[in-house]
């Protein structure tokens, strides 16, 4: 039982990182209708610029958490403007193949000017604390916090606000929001601006929680970060978040009572049976022509 | 003999992109597992043919075939695998759903591969196979890596003209049909799954030929030597030479490897940094992927259209002027 308890606390705190890089994810394929590849770049792009930064701002956390947003969501800008806008009209799988590109160049410029030797914040981790069953570290917490927070905050402004209103449009249809009057290109580019920030800071959770990290950091965790997009429902940023939460609990104590080496074979395991049977989320009805378009 | 090397590689390659570009440039299926076809196959080789392990290492099989026959034993299983592999992807995914599906798929053999030892003994990988024949063939060994040349260029050859014909078959052309409007050959009343399977499993076998080639050629394997950049090079190959047109696919292979592995040779690579030169090839690569997608996603060499031979309908009849409102086709 206390197995199954840490792993749950755990899982919890995997899930939360998680959580922030797919609902950047799936922000991004709601307006851009693409897979992007490069998207753990974004996170690697945060771990790094936070790494930079922690010199200048005498290990402050804070300081470094939002130099991580900043980095990650220049990066979120730049993809957008130099290559997502200008393969629009062409397939998606074309457009992912390019992003696969962009993530190749942005990893190997990391291992020109970083090296491809492992990196590690001088950050601690904090005491153990017990919260209710559950043992967490202070920077376990922290990390839980702050992701709901943000996911507080991606609520509110999906549903309060103009640009929330407008995202949500162009994600249906971007030709039909452009006639309608919204600024269709300004609000592409905006979500792809707070996407990259969510990463980046993402990034940074996750480098400070795994406690080493290298150019590759953001691209293994992609394909977990896919598997929970998926699971939830690709470009439902709702689901997604749902999707993170069962990813998270499930390679943690699927990990726990075998080898943690595995973990991540369960979650590409998940996401191949979830691709053949729930392609659109386990949250959502089952809809056989979308999987073919 | 470094050159002797070099253009091996390219055409051991070379043969795998003829595989891939079935898959990809006729069938339209973006596959991110194919890269594990080569590794199986050439995973295969080595414990087929280099007899038991002598602890720590540890392999399963161990057996001291020939690796004349060790090689077809290998493409054999890997086809095998490609037959479960693709009966349960090709038949519902398309697009980025089945290059996420395969991506995920090799990505846990992958993690499978290296952290269980008693399969293909983990990190270390398998090695020993030093050109097998060398004493039956009566060779030096620079004489057999020569004689190894002679032998992948022919196999090349022997493939190109296999999917050249096949290129221009009702089989091909039907691929090809699939890939443009899936949902119109069906309606044809063509059999959309069996055709691309059957694509499917050609590309795995000269994968599989491949793996076996590489593994005489490298004489060891383990996992690094198949992550998913190494598969991006060849689909940035099949780009730059044109996408469905067996001989550009070549001719695309051995620029970029040549191109490639000479000009980034000359780069400047200082000592302390021995990262430099590869990742100033990757990024080379991404960014020729980037520009061939953008610019040129025909190729240099342009997919050649079908020709219709059949009689022609209009010549001898004039065809009814359409109805007003009615599409002209």
């Amino acid at each position: 039982m206390t197995t199954f308890l840490v792993s749950v606390g755990i899982g919890l705190a995997t899930a939360a990182i998680l959580s922030l890089s797919a609902v950047a994810f799936t922000l991004e394929y709601a307006v851009s209708r693409i897979a992007n590849f490069a998207h753990g770049e974004f996170l690697t792009i945060g771990a790094y610029a936070a790494y930079s930064g922690q010199r200048f701002f005498h290990q402050s956390v804070v300081a470094a958490a939002l130099i991580a947003a900043v980095a990650g969501m220049l990066a979120g800008l730049a993809l957008n403007a130099c290559l997502i806008e200008q393969f629009r009209g062409r397939s998606a799988i074309t457009v992912f193949i390019a992003t696969l590109g962009a993530a190749l160049i942005v990893q190997n410029v990391l291992v020109i000017a970083y090296g491809a030797a492992n990196l590690s914040y001088s950050f601690t981790q904090g005491g153990l604390h017990h919260v209710g069953p559950f043992l967490w570290t202070t920077s376990d917490l922290e990390v839980i916090f702050s992701a709901l927070t943000v996911a507080a905050l991606i609520f509110l402004l999906l549903q309060r606000t103009r640009f929330g209103k407008a995202i949500r449009a162009v994600s249906q249809d971007r030709a039909l929001a452009q006639v309608s009057g919204i600024p269709a290109r300004r609000i592409v580019m905006q979500t792809w601006a707070l996407s990259g920030a969510i990463s980046g800071f993402a990034g940074f959770v996750l480098a400070d929680t795994i406690g080493t990290f290298g150019p590759q950091l953001g691209f293994s965790f992609l394909l977990l970060t896919i598997t929970a997009t998926v699971t939830g429902g690709i470009g439902r940023p709702y689901a997604t978040l749902g999707g993170a939460l069962i990813v998270g609990l499930v390679i943690q104590i699927a990990g726990a009572y075998t080898s943690s080496a595995y973990q991540l074979v369960y979650a590409f395991l998940l996401l191949v049976i979830l691709m053949l049977l729930r392609p659109n989320g386990v949250f959502v009805r089952r809809t056989a022509m979308e999987v073919r378009a | 003999m470094y050159w002797v090397s070099v253009i091996t590689e390219a055409g051991i390659f070379a043969i795998l992109a003829l595989g891939l570009d079935v898959v990809w440039g006729w069938s339209g299926d973006f596959d991110l597992a194919f890269y594990g076809y080569l590794a199986l196959g050439s995973y295969l080789t080595f414990v087929l043919s280099i007899g038991k392990p002598t602890p720590p290492v540890e392999y399963i099989i161990g057996w001291h075939l020939p690796v004349l026959l060790a090689i077809p034993l290998a493409v054999v299983v890997v086809v095998g695998l490609a037959a479960v592999i693709g009966a349960v992807a090709l038949r519902n995914l398309r697009e980025i759903y089945f290059a996420v599906t395969t991506l995920a798929a090799v990505s846990a053999v992958y993690l499978l591969v290296e952290n269980y030892t008693p399969l293909f003994d983990g990190y270390n990988g398998v090695y020993g196979l030093i050109n097998p024949g060398q004493t039956a063939l009566n060779l030096t060994y620079n004489g057999y890596r020569i004689f190894l040349l002679f032998v992948v260029l022919f196999l090349l050859f022997l493939a190109y003209l296999l999917v050249q014909r096949l290129s221009r078959s009702p089989f091909g052309r039907l691929l090809r049909a699939i890939r443009e409007d899936e949902r119109a050959a069906a309606a044809y009343g063509r059999r959309v799954f069996f055709t691309k399977y059957r694509a499917y499993l050609l590309g795995a076998a000269l994968a599989g030929l491949t793996g076996g080639l590489f593994a005489i050629f490298i004489s060891a394997f383990n996992p690094s030597a198949w992550t998913p950049q190494e598969l991006l090079v060849i689909y940035a190959a099949i780009l730059v030479g044109g996408r469905g047109n067996p001989r550009g696919v070549i001719a695309g292979v051995f620029v970029v490897y040549i191109g490639f592995i000479e000009l980034t040779r000359f780069l400047p690579s200082p000592a302390s940094r021995p990262d430099f030169g590869p990742a100033m090839r990757q990024i080379l690569i991404g960014l020729l992927i980037i520009l061939m997608l953008r610019f040129r996603p025909q190729g240099i060499f342009r997919e050649r259209p079908g020709v219709d031979r059949g009689p022609r309908p209009a010549a001898a009849e004039p065809a009814p002027a359409p109805e007003p409102g009615e599409a002209v086709r």
